[in-house]
């Protein structure tokens, strides 16, 4: 990722996630279940991989995640929508990375993002979204580990 | 013999006591029960696992914590822990923590701080704070191994002029110049790691005094 540098606002992220932290796991009850399980997915993935997983979970949350969640709550709703805009803006600075081939996707990514689909999946729609969005401190943590010296700027 | 859930109060503010990830599960007894001979027993349970366990050394315990350090040592898991109270053959219902996340709740403790003076100058040596380990033999690691973007927060004192510094430094030594000979400065340091909020302990306070300028003395002669 440090090649592919995109400089992000780590901090603001951070804050949304805090301020539905609570509520957002509370909500969800399957404590046996979970989607970015961090032995099987997003520890195993080498630095030279962590660009394009970068990428996957960004689309996943994007273009499952955030679509799927239905929040009522105007609060919640407001941090949630936050994150995922600064999560498009993400999107677009990595595009650009992508177009310059620094952000190339090996098979241990594709496998990786694979088993987050499937767990996915494996859930009535609304209870994995709810579960996804409880995980961001995983993802956000991830980022944090495999983009240190950027992320603070 | 199991106890009966009846409509004893539940034990009440569980969370996480967390400092260089020795933790330490902690909560106050139920309200409105002074005086009555109480016991616990506590439960953990791993994010994405299958059940509960039991923790043995805190079943039937009377005292109102519990080191779970073992239990939560893979700091990249999530975990949870509950509480129950018991009084006689009756037990309160469960009373929960939220998800504990290691890597980003445990507070990072101040490094070791080592200072050599000079007559215009004090020199700071830290040493990052190093992880629980279940007992002394254990290798030991490092927490900035943990958190390589780890950083320190130095505090600076002059006791003359109460004029107050600080400085955030990301290597282990500093060298603070343009000082006053002859002067007692006090140090603070604590340790930092960009990311969510921390709670942060600060290092003991130490004072140190440059010494008297040479040049001076010998005019005096």
């Amino acid at each position: 990722l440090r090649r592919c540098l995109i400089s992000i606002d780590m901090h603001r992220i951070e804050e949304s996630f805090r301020g539905i932290k609570k509520a957002i796991q509370a909500k969800d009850t399957m404590q046996n279940v979970t989607i970015l399980s961090p032995s099987e997915s997003l520890h195993s993935i080498k630095p030279l991989d962590a660009c394009c997983m970068t990428k996957n979970l960004l689309a996943f949350y994007v273009d499952r995640v955030f679509k799927d969640h239905q929040e009522l709550d105007p609060q919640l709703l407001r941090k949630i929508s936050s994150i995922a805009n600064s999560f498009l803006y993400m999107q677009k600075t990595l595009q650009q990375c992508h177009e310059q081939r620094l952000c190339h996707c090996r098979q241990e990514a594709t496998n990786a993002t694979r088993i987050i689909h499937d767990n996915y999946d494996q859930l009535e729609v609304r209870s994995a979204a709810i579960k996804s969005l409880g995980e961001l401190d995983i993802f956000l943590a991830w980022i944090d580990k495999n983009h240190q010296g950027t992320s603070d700027a | 013999v199991p106890c009966i859930s009846s409509g004893l109060p539940k034990p009440t503010n569980i969370t996480f006591l967390s400092i260089n990830m020795k933790n330490i599960l902690q909560w106050n007894p139920p309200e409105g029960l002074h005086g009555a001979e109480i016991t616990y027993t506590v439960q953990y349970f791993i994010y994405g696992q299958k059940k509960w366990l039991n923790k043995s050394e805190c079943r039937n315990i009377s005292r109102t914590y519990c080191d779970l350090s073992v239990e939560t040592s893979d700091y990249e898991h999530q975990y949870y822990a509950k509480v129950k109270a018991i009084w006689g053959m009756n037990c309160s219902k469960w009373a929960e923590t939220g998800r504990f996340y290691p890597f980003l709740e445990t507070q990072i403790g101040p490094p070791e701080v080592a200072l050599t003076t000079d007559e215009k100058s004090i020199s700071i040596v830290l040493t990052a704070p190093e992880k629980w380990k279940k007992n002394p033999e254990e290798s030991s690691i490092s927490m900035q191994q943990i958190y390589s973007n780890l950083k320190y927060n130095v505090s600076i004192y002059n006791t003359k002029s109460n004029r107050m510094w600080s400085q955030c430094v990301t290597n282990h030594t500093l060298v603070l110049s343009w000082l006053e000979p002859d002067t007692v400065y006090c140090v603070l340091v604590e340790s930092l790691v960009p990311g969510p909020p921390r709670l942060a302990r600060p290092s003991e306070k130490q004072c140190v005094s440059t010494l008297k300028d040479q040049t001076s003395e010998l005019k005096v002669k």
